[in-house]
């Protein structure tokens, strides 16, 4: 255990290393600090053009899933395929480490980076719900934004293993966040790309299962769990974790 | 400590080790020499639990390499070709997180990381970020990491490839120290570094060992065309060098005024007093004779041009 806690550090800290995190961290906040101020604006605004929920607008914005589709595959490409071309991946599979340890410490040193990046929106909170701090009290329902939290978590862990079995297979870094970005693509494409269906038409019945977007701007934003999608998030990212652990374990026998 | 047993390991259709078989017993240290491409980072990369084997086996201190890695692991300090290391990290930290992930904790890991930082002479450099340090520091660091769990076994592949005669030099000395409390297993191209360094030998030629032994085993193997050099000012007689007893064959050259002749003998030394009182009798120059012994480097090159040919 203390082994996988090592190597979750080194991983941690090796984000740091190199300019991509602060890069993320800085983009992902400007695009939320300006759909934060969009909100407020919406929130506070006169008449029909508001919106009933806090987080409904920044999950729901185009700029918002642009930027959540560029970020896991950032976060993963290195993880395997750097090792691979540098050759440290021989050191680290001789080291007395299981695979699966190997793949749980990388994947949640990079879930740490990713809940690190969500961290700072949580100021934008006591304005959204409109706290009060000397009563403690919510002036607008807090479990939306739970709810939404919650989507956000386990979502992004779907992503994040997606992008790390992809970075498992390949040597380049490039090559692993471009397929990871396309994988990532069939479940966000038509969140950005919104075609003018009929929410009651097959189509969009067929594209709801596994378009995210669609997920948070009908559930997760407006305070609604659905086990489904739950389902969704976490068998992708089991999946994903368990091919990353038998693609690096393969690498062995050839 | 290592046994290794009809190793074969196939890439693809080429087959990179061929049905190795040998033995390291506990505190020898063992070179492991072949020309480049001969199998030598395969079969320790199998050791070292990195690969598979397509088929044998081996065991090191009893555990097998497949089914029992994470004990064999735990058991080696293997130190890969080329040494790669993660460039953006201190000395100090990456051994420290070396010391992590094998299992060492609290006041154990920093003795141990001082002990190996001062043991590879690396303390002068240890706050320095990997990635600044010159190849030779780099195979040091790599060392370093190798004996930080104090591994009984010790698989270093081509430990001198790419340092500085000095650095040689050096490594080749701590190598020789820690063959006193360690097993090693160390890959080499170049003959003169088993030499100095090991006690055994394994000689590997197109992934099939080619000869094993302690190195004096080997330079018997290698003496089958032992002999004696001698040379001579002015004209001699070589039909009465060919009927001298115990000479079984004889080259000559003439150089400058200068012959000299290669007497091939299976006894080489009561060949050398025949061979000074003929001299005496026939009122030849005598400008030098001497044994030629046979070096591993003959043998080396007796087996991989053997089968080149």
């Amino acid at each position: 255990m203390r082994a996988t806690l090592s190597l979750i550090h080194r991983e941690f800290s090796a984000y740091f290393y190199s300019p991509i995190a602060y890069v993320v961290i800085a983009v992902f906040l400007l695009v939320t600090g300006y759909l934060f101020s969009l909100s407020l604006l919406q929130l506070t605004a006169l008449g029909p053009k508001g919106i009933s929920y806090p987080m409904q607008l920044i999950v729901n914005d185009v700029a918002f899933w642009l930027v959540f589709l560029f970020i896991p595959p950032l976060l993963t490409m290195r993880s395997f395929a750097e090792e691979r071309s540098t050759g440290t991946l021989e050191m680290l599979l001789t080291a007395p480490l299981r695979d699966w340890q190997v793949v749980m410490a990388k994947f949640l040193a990079c879930y740490a980076f990713y809940v690190l990046m969500w961290l700072p929106t949580l100021l934008y909170l006591p304005v959204l719900l409109d706290w009060e701090w000397w009563t403690t009290r919510c002036g607008i329902d807090p479990w939306t934004v739970v709810a939404t939290y919650l989507g956000l978590a386990l979502a992004g862990a779907m992503f994040l293993s997606l992008g790390m079995f992809v970075s498992s297979l390949v040597r380049s870094q490039i090559i692993a966040a471009l397929v990871a970005l396309f994988l990532s693509l069939i479940f966000i494409v038509a969140g950005i790309w919104r075609p003018d269906l009929d929410a009651s038409g097959l189509a969009y019945r067929i594209l709801f299962y596994f378009t995210v977007p669609l997920h948070f701007e009908r559930n997760f934003g407006r305070g609604v769990v659905d086990t489904r999608q739950l389902v969704l998030y976490i068998s992708v990212a089991v999946l994903c974790l368990f091919l990353t652990i038998r693609s690096l374990e393969s690498r062995r026998w050839r | 400590m290592i046994h290794v047993s009809r190793l074969t390991k196939f890439y693809g259709d080429y087959p990179a080790v061929q049905d190795v078989t040998f033995d390291v017993g506990a505190g020898q240290v063992v070179g492991f020499l072949g020309p480049n491409g001969a199998g030598k980072s395969t079969t320790m990369r199998i050791l070292a639990g990195y690969l598979t084997a397509t088929s044998g086996s081996a065991t090191i201190a009893g555990h097998d390499v497949v089914w029992d890695s994470l004990e064999v692991r735990r058991r080696i300090g293997y130190m890969p070709e080329s040494c790669p290391l993660y460039h953006e990290m201190r000395i100090t930290e990456y051994l420290h997180f070396r010391a992590g992930i094998k299992g060492l904790y609290g006041a154990k890991r920093r003795q141990r990381i001082d002990y190996v930082l001062k043991r590879c002479w690396l303390e002068d450099v240890r706050r320095q970020i990997i990635g600044t340090l010159s190849k030779g520091y780099r195979q040091r660091v790599g060392l370093a990491d190798a004996l930080l769990a104090a591994p009984p076994v010790l698989i270093l592949d081509e430990p001198t490839a790419g340092l500085d005669p000095t650095q040689i030099r050096s490594t080749r000395e701590l190598i020789r120290e820690l063959g006193r409390e360690h097993t090693i297993l160390l890959s080499t191209h170049i003959l003169s570094e088993v030499e100095m360094t090991c006690d055994h030998a394994i000689i590997i030629h197109r992934g099939r060992v080619a000869a094993q032994g302690t190195l004096s085993e080997l330079k018997d193997r290698a003496s089958a065309g032992a002999g004696l050099v001698a040379a001579f000012d002015g004209q001699i007689d070589d039909t009465a060098l060919a009927s001298l007893e115990g000479v079984t064959a004889v080259q000559k050259e003439s150089v400058d005024g200068i012959v000299r002749v290669r007497l091939k003998s299976d006894d080489v030394a009561s060949l050398t007093p025949r061979l000074c009182n003929l001299a005496a009798a026939k009122g030849w120059k005598v400008r030098e004779i001497r044994p030629e012994r046979p070096t591993l480097e003959d043998l080396f090159v007796q087996i991989t041009g053997r089968e080149n040919a």
